[in-house]
């Protein structure tokens, strides 16, 4: 995972036999992205990234933000004649392609990064850690300082980390992912 | 089989055991009403929800494995697991240990026997495939209308029993939200695109829902921490839609949108210069009350909006 180097072949050839081999039939009837509650942020509708992938330029959607700010909602995946998994798909295209989208969408890879590591080492997330290390790393310090402070207010949060007994298996066993 | 054994692993997670804390507590209060036993998994680790998930599928299945090797070892194959998120987690990775490696395609072989050598690297023996159910507090609570109905009835029959004054006020608009009905197709109790499972359980205790247009919405949930634009115009819109509807409260049953809708509303009133006041109660914690728990066991005080209507 940690190669660079995208392999464009490989992820067709999955796309295509393993996570939806559906792909072609799609019309392009733009249903899915009719319904889709994020479609004036996408740089690429989700019925163009269906059409990139099957004219072979999935290089041009790993460096699209369609596949990032993909809430993950289903609406296209369920309203789209043809059954054709786009959610699936999205999640697909992100997980293999994510080394090379860091700096297009650099909050959301700090985000993951830092959340992946309090998990790593705690074994359960710790969300006073979580958000302090979010502004800090994104430089927006005072962003949602108002709802922290409600949440502070109504005792919402506990202010400890909580540790796992086999947080250190789970850390060595996952150490390669991220 | 928890329909005979009224048994059952819980799995709370690490947002139903902090900032959800009120969701949690009127879980576990509800289940102990209706006598369900139920035992939270030991030592279970955080399933790395949508981090994990977008960034290395193996990871993610990893992370959520354990839990269910962990209550496998206490003798449980079926886990209640309340949070939407962690349960779109736990039932990938049960599916990919329920499933043998002969009945996977390579693609999915590949990724079973990284998911093993993870799990084995942590010390977990395994068998060859396992039988694991992952229930959502909607499709469980569903599944238990029956006992619900019937404790309603024989609590609200007894002469000490003080119907909750909110109860008979409120008219809610029941949210579904979309990760948990969309996501899981093979979740085959209510339909994707206008769902009713909420409205006949709160029927059974008596109370009427308005006719919502927005059920099953999508309020941003995962963007929550990046994208807080496009969550507070969604959160809005469903707001919107709730007062268009003459609802006096919405009623959810998962703590993102829960927070989206409720903590976040002042946030939400701020930015569009508007004036919502609407509750955001939890399935559970109405539940809860019709079975003669009381305001504080279901932690309503937690409420950011007042439930006072
Ligand atoms: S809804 Fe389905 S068939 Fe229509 S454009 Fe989208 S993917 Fe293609
Ligand atoms: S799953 Fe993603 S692409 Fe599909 S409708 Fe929802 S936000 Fe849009």
């Amino acid at each position: 995972m940690n190669n660079k180097n995208i392999d464009y072949g490989k992820i067709k050839n999955n796309l295509q036999n393993y996570i939806e081999p559906n792909i072609y039939y799609c019309c392009q009837c733009g249903k899915c992205s009719a319904g889709c509650p994020a479609v004036d942020l996408y740089d690429f509708k989700p019925h163009q990234v269906i059409s990139l992938i099957q004219s072979n330029r999935i290089d041009e959607i790993v460096n699209s933000s369609a596949i990032w700010l993909c809430l993950e909602c289903d609406i296209c995946s369920n309203r789209c004649p043809e059954n054709i998994s786009i959610a699936a798909i999205m999640n697909y295209l992100r997980v293999s392609t994510w080394q090379k989208n860091t700096k297009k969408v650099k909050n959301i890879s700090i985000f993951y990064k830092l959340f992946v590591r309090i998990v790593q080492f705690f074994g359960r997330s710790y969300e006073p850690g979580l958000i302090l290390g979010l502004n800090i790393g994104t430089g927006r310090f005072l962003n949602d300082f108002d709802i922290a402070v409600d949440i502070l207010k109504k005792r919402k949060i506990k202010v400890l980390p909580e540790f796992v007994k086999g947080r250190k298996k789970i850390s060595k066993a996952t150490k390669k992912y991220l | 089989m928890a329909q005979e054994t009224n048994k059952i692993a819980y799995y709370p997670g690490c947002s139903l055991n902090s900032t959800a804390i009120d969701f949690n507590i009127s879980i576990t209060k509800l289940l102990k009403v209706l006598g369900i036993g139920f035992k939270e998994i030991e030592d279970w680790n955080c399933c790395g929800t949508t981090p994990a998930h977008h960034t290395n599928e193996e990871l993610s299945a990893t992370l959520s494995a354990r839990n269910l090797l962990l209550a496998d070892k206490m003798g449980y194959d079926e886990i209640l697991c309340p949070c939407v998120s962690c349960y779109n987690k736990l039932s990938h990775a049960a599916k990919m240990l329920n499933t043998s490696f002969s009945e996977m395609n390579p693609f999915e072989q590949e990724k079973k026997q990284q998911l093993v050598s993870d799990l084995k690297e942590m010390g977990f023996e395994l068998k060859d495939s396992y039988g694991f159910k992952i229930y959502s507090i909607l499709n469980y609570l569903f599944e238990k209308k029956e006992l619900i109905r019937q404790k309603y009835l024989e609590i609200s029959q007894t002469s000490g029993y003080n119907k909750s004054s909110l109860l008979a006020k409120i008219a809610p608009a029941c949210y579904y939200g979309c990760a948990l009905l969309r996501s899981n197709k093979l979740l085959k109790f209510d339909d994707i695109e206008n769902p009713n499972s909420m409205e006949i359980l709160l029927k059974d205790i008596g109370i009427t829902s308005k006719s919502f247009q927005f059920k099953t919405e999508c309020c941003g949930a995962i963007m929550s921490l990046t994208h807080k634009d496009l969550v507070l115009k969604l959160s809005k819109d469903i707001l919107e839609m709730a007062y268009d509807c003459k609802a006096n409260c919405i009623v959810v049953f998962c703590q993102l949108c829960q927070q989206n809708l409720d903590l976040r509303q002042s946030q939400i009133n701020r930015y569009f210069k508007t004036e919502y006041k609407i509750p955001v109660l939890y399935l559970t914690q109405i539940l809860g009350l019709a079975l003669g728990l009381s305001e504080r066991e279901v932690m309503l005080d937690k409420l950011f909006v007042s439930p006072n209507i």
